[in-house]
């Protein structure tokens, strides 16, 4: 549905995008990661159309955004950066302008709109000025006119940017709720959202693609990807030599902490050490006070793959 | 066509919504009944002609504020990034804009009827040059207009957006009226900045003439600036 091929952006002498290729499969929904001045929004509004690359091609359902744009455009649904809207007009009448600009006609207008207010939750506000709005509320009005024309594509640069988390939540349940019909690409650097949401993650940083696939294979990826935490009462000394000698153990850190032993304990990629860890402890009679796997995280995934890319970069100059 | 329209309406709306809107039209009432008032009395010709000249120069000052936010507001706000990225093209969008900004500069020029009922209630002026004077004000407004636009896919600031088409309009009427008159201008020189200069083209409207050339001059110097706006419109997405 969206086909992107060795997109580059130069800004004058600045690299911001640097040959970037992925392909969105219909109905799937895909977070766009990365940390800020990654490159990208500037790769959302290459596929909008808003931006031209410098070089390479970007396509929406077959349509060329450059040669074909009109008939590109009017397969996304886009909701910008921050949500600009134009705030002495009502959300009603803001909806009828941009239904009208999309080559709806009145009937289609009053239909659509009745569906996204109920959706976008803004049927009890349709007739305030968006001045007016919460933030929140704000966000909404931008949601409902990406939506609006029924868009088989679409684009949500930050949908979740500045809003409290109950709001966050209704947004990823909307989002969640576009799967399959729609094929949304949004960008965001709040990972938890995409963790929950997404089907497939592209992280980028520096311009490049730096990973991508589904959130559990990313996860997976991490190094020290899991650990096992657990608290006995023992000498550090002893639980680390126990421990150590636990086959596909790689790491061992004990310390006294509140009258306990906590050991982190590092087994080798994708072993279960907790039954062994368990039977030592059992062995030596140390009483337990807690046992817990600690599974890696988005978020440290994206901390890992970030930091090597800057260091790379630096390495690099 | 249907999309011009639709962003025309929202110019319109937007114009009146702001607090500049009721500031231009009011000053505009004053200017033009002081004009009126002044060469109101018994014996004087029943004629608009010496308020449409005021009207005019009053225009210089007064048609940039409302053009000024034009573009400019858009750029700031984000909201072109909406636009741009609707299927219409950026053609669409300047003359929209412009089109909403002429629905509002007709509205202006609403206490002229006003003031040519007075007229008529006190004597029988002469239709023809008040018809033609009408005309050559909006196509006055239309060109200003279309500086204004200009002016405003210029900046972001709407301030600047106002001084750079109050600059360009004072060098249309100002400098091109006083310039050639200096004894170092040339005799072709001198016709051509006499052709340039925007109340030489209208004083023919306000004589009651339809000119083909005056109209030629008031079209095409729309066209070059809304042409112009579209570019720079264009060009944003390149920088």
């Amino acid at each position: 549905m969206i086909e992107v091929q060795n997109l580059v952006k130069w800004y004058g002498p600045t690299l911001a995008v640097d040959d970037i290729s992925f392909s969105i499969p219909k109905g799937q929904i895909v977070g766009f990661l990365g940390p800020n001045g990654a490159g990208k929004t500037t790769t959302l509004r290459m596929l909008t159309g808003f931006l031209p690359p410098t070089s390479g091609t970007a396509r929406i359902d077959g349509s060329d955004v450059l040669t074909q744009a009109d008939a590109a455009r009017g397969k996304i649904g886009y909701l910008p950066e921050s949500t600009p809207l134009y705030l002495e007009m009502r959300v009603e009448e803001f909806l009828h302008y941009r239904g009208k600009l999309q080559h709806m006609t009145r009937q289609e207008r009053r239909a659509r709109i009745d569906i996204v207010c109920e959706r976008c939750g803004l049927s009890h506000i349709r007739r305030r000025l968006i001045g007016q709005l919460s933030k929140g509320n704000r966000q909404r009005v931008g949601l409902a006119q990406a939506l609006l024309h029924d868009p088989p594509v679409l684009i949500l640069d930050e949908p979740t940017a500045g809003l409290d988390p109950n709001q966050i939540g209704e947004v990823r349940k909307l989002i969640s709720e576009l799967r399959g019909k729609h094929t949304v690409l949004l960008s965001t650097h709040i990972l938890p959202e995409v963790e929950k949401t997404a089907d497939s993650v592209v992280i980028i940083a520096g311009g490049r693609i730096v990973a991508r696939g589904t959130p559990d294979e990313l996860r997976r990826k991490v190094s020290s990807g899991s650990r096992v935490l657990v608290e006995l009462q023992a000498e550090p000394a002893a639980v680390s030599a126990a421990f150590g000698a636990v086959p596909g153990v790689t790491l061992v850190d004990a310390v006294t902490h509140e009258g306990w032993c906590r050991a982190t304990v590092t087994p080798a990629q994708g072993l279960d050490v907790r039954e062994a860890l368990g039977r030592a402890a059992l062995q030596n009679s140390w009483p337990v006070r807690e046992m817990r796997h600690e599974i890696a995280t988005l978020e440290q995934y994206f901390i890992q793959i970030t930091a090597q890319q800057s260091q790379g970069a630096e390495d690099a100059a | 066509m249907t999309q011009i329209i639709a962003i025309a309406k929202r110019e319109l709306m937007a114009l009146y919504y702001s607090p500049i809107a009721y500031v231009v039209l009011a000053l505009f009432a004053l200017g033009t009944t002081m004009f009126f008032f002044l060469n109101f009395e018994t014996g004087a010709a029943a004629t608009m002609r010496n308020v449409f000249e005021g009207v005019v120069w009053l225009m210089v000052f007064l048609v940039p504020a409302i053009s000024m936010r034009m573009l400019s507001d858009e750029f700031r706000a984000g909201t072109i990034e909406m636009l741009m990225t609707s299927p219409i093209s950026d053609t669409d969008v300047v003359i929209g804009k412009w089109l909403g900004a002429m629905g509002f500069f007709v509205t202006l020029l609403s206490p002229l009827v006003l003031l040519t009922a007075v007229l008529e209630i006190f004597s029988s002026p002469d239709y023809g040059p008040i018809f033609t004077g009408f005309l050559g004000l909006v196509l006055v407004g239309g060109l200003y207009l279309a500086i204004g636009a200009f002016a405003s896919a210029t900046t972001q600031n709407q301030i600047i957006a106002f001084l750079i088409s109050l600059f360009i309009i004072c060098f249309l009427t100002i400098i091109m009226y006083y310039l050639p008159q200096a004894s170092f201008v040339g005799g072709g020189l001198r016709t051509a900045m006499f052709y340039a200069n925007v109340n030489h083209q209208f004083e023919d409207f306000n004589k009651g003439l339809i000119d083909i050339r005056n109209l030629v001059y008031f079209f095409s110097g729309i066209a070059l600036f809304l042409f112009l706006a579209i570019k720079l419109v264009e060009s944003k997405r390149w920088r």
